[in-house]
């Protein structure tokens, strides 16, 4: 863990070299990220609710979804860019330290910039929990969402690393992602019981991110779940973390480096 | 004692023909469409506690990839492998404590940061305590100059001054053996020269067992008492640096530009002379000729203005060591 901090202070460090770049695109990141807000908010505000959640129910389910999404871009920046690994040969130096390689590669960057990602998803949840403060289950609620948070970064960082994993085979996972990341982390950003039976068992199976908000959501916003469901869901995260590792390291032993 | 065993080291890539794309490339995947190639095929050797390897062979023989099996990178398709005792690819972490390992053409310090700030990291990752760490510091310095670059970041230093710090770097953790992959490629004469007198230092000194691998000549002939020469992912020579010379001699060539057109005369003892105008090149075995008396024939035919010699390329190497048997296989591909 104390190799950790040192690794990223190096890396924080070494990004600061360049001041400008620095500062100036977490700026235009931030930007981004406030129209972004604007574009939802306009659409949510069209709709009075979406099969029986109403948009601050939507908007905790947006608030965890993408708070989550946005923290994985921050610590893990470099298995979500795993593909220049492969590409460049970059690999390779990592396998040669006495340190397991995954913790080399979160540790040489944190994106920064992506913190405005954090803030957005936290503002929206913040915004929503403020309209459904009358909820039986509302403490309830405030006391999970830590876990929420923590079930959602485990099954975002997960489906990261299975997606980079993908790389020892095919070198480019780009287009994976938008089907293994993109894709169910924005469809999480609504309640699952909206989409169609097969895409259902998705989000709960091969792409579990039912777990990170909807599933503990039924019994927190009273959708007819019980209590439970608020141990099964980081379990579940945990248990695929378990597996997207075991991928990972079956995937090293098939990593194939290039010449030099 | 024994510090690496290989024995019967195979490594087969399947290349598969790739479509474009990201998806395309998984598709072929499950095509089944695919040829091996064999990047290693089936070496052993080992190595004793002291000695100094040289690894040579053209691009794409094998020798990159047989050395990332030897460090645990690559996992290899048959055979075995024993880096101090251990399994490079099932103990990786014990063999990376016992193992420092260059690759000429990528640094391994952090590229943004000042030198130091790369020690400091890797004393950390070795667990090297505040002792060690100073006398790392000064011991390297006597021999490599690095405290003249140490607040200096990584991307301002010259590709010697790299080296040199890259170097220091994988010697941090006091290993008992290093690997270097072309150590001295694109450095200049003098750069060259005083990461050879390292080498040999360490290794006579310290008793560190050194495997390099290298396209330079000069580099085996200074540093190696012992050379294996790999092609088409096999052994085809594994002996003292004499066995080679006996084998193959000491090829080299000499250029010498004239001031007046030449007046050629019968030479003994060189392989071929061609002469176009004022220019005369020799090509020459060093064991039977030496170059001074070779310069001194030369002198006879003319003035002399400009002189250059050169060392033979390790293909020059391996073909007369094949004569004019060139193997019908076509060349195989750098591990990828």
């Amino acid at each position: 863990m104390k190799l950790y901090f040192t690794l990223v202070g190096a890396s924080i460090r070494a990004r600061m070299q360049y001041k400008f770049n620095f500062l100036f695109s977490t700026f235009s990141y931030g930007l981004i990220m406030v129209t972004d807000f604007l574009m939802l908010a306009a659409i949510l505000l069209r709709f009075d609710d979406i099969r029986g959640w109403s948009i601050y129910e939507v908007g905790v389910l947006y608030g965890i979804s993408s708070a989550s999404m946005s923290l994985y871009r921050v610590v893990a920046a470099e298995i979500h860019d795993f593909e220049r690994y492969m590409v460049e040969g970059e690999f390779d130096s990592l396998l040669i330290r006495p340190v397991s390689p995954l913790t080399l590669l979160l540790s040489r960057n944190l994106d920064l910039n992506r913190i405005g990602g954090v803030v957005q998803g936290l503002s929206i949840l913040g915004i929503s929990l403020s309209h459904l403060t009358a909820l039986p289950t509302f403490f309830w609620l405030l006391w999970y969402l830590p876990v929420a948070l923590g079930t959602g970064l485990i099954i975002s960082v997960s489906l990261g690393l299975m997606t980079a994993t993908l790389a020892f085979w095919t070198h480019r996972i780009r287009e994976f992602q938008v089907f293994t990341l993109y894709a169910p982390t924005n469809a999480a950003n609504y309640p699952v019981s909206i989409y169609p039976g097969w895409l259902k068992w998705i989000f709960f199976t091969v792409l579990p991110v039912a777990f990170m908000n909807y599933l503990p959501a039924t019994f927190l916003l009273q959708k007819g779940g019980e209590w439970y469901l608020l141990v099964v869901s980081p379990m579940a995260a945990l248990l695929f973390a378990g597996v997207a590792f075991s991928f990972w390291r079956f995937g090293i032993r098939h990593y194939h480096s290039t010449g030099s | 004692m024994s510090m690496i065993e290989v024995q019967d080291l195979t490594k087969e890539f399947k290349v598969y023909r790739t479509k474009p794309g990201a998806l395309g490339s998984l598709l072929s995947l499950f095509s089944g469409e695919h040829r091996r190639i064999r990047a290693v095929d089936g070496i052993s050797f080992s190595v004793k506690k002291g000695e100094c390897i040289g690894f040579i062979g053209p691009n794409g023989a094998g020798k990159s990839t047989t050395i990332k099996m030897l460090s645990g990178i690559l996992h290899p398709s048959r055979g075995r492998v024993s880096v101090m005792g251990a399994s490079p690819q099932h103990r990786r972490k014990y063999v990376a404590q016992n193992l420092g390992i260059v690759f000429g053409q990528r640094t391994q310090l952090w590229w943004d940061l000042p030198l130091r700030d790369s020690y400091e990291i890797l004393r950390k990752m070795y667990r090297l305590e505040e002792k060690a760490y100073h006398r790392f510091l000064h011991r390297y310095h006597d021999l490599l100059s690095i405290g003249d670059f140490l607040e200096t970041p990584v991307r301002k230093l010259s590709l010697g001054q790299r080296m040199r710090a890259d170097l220091a770097a994988a010697l941090i953790h006091d290993p008992p053996i290093l690997f270097l992959d072309e150590p001295t490629i694109g450095l200049d004469v003098m750069a060259k020269e005083s990461i050879r007198s390292f080498l040999r230092e360490i290794n006579r000194e310290e008793k560190k067992t050194i495997l390099l691998t290298t396209h330079d000549m000069d580099d085996i002939e200074r540093l190696a008492a012992r050379v294996v020469m790999i092609n088409h992912g096999r052994i085809i020579l594994d002996g003292c640096l004499e066995t080679l010379r006996e084998r193959i001699g000491l090829p080299s060539m000499i250029e010498v530009h004239y001031r007046e057109v030449p007046r050629l005369a019968r030479l003994d003892r060189v392989e071929r002379v061609k002469a176009e105008g004022k220019n005369v090149t020799v090509h020459y075995d060093r064991n039977r000729i030496s170059p001074p008396a070779l310069l001194a024939e030369l002198n006879r035919w003319g003035e002399p203005v400009d002189i250059r010699t050169k060392e033979p390329e390790i293909e020059e190497v391996i073909r007369r060591l094949y004569g004019e048997q060139a193997d019908p296989r076509s060349k195989t591909a750098p591990a990828r």
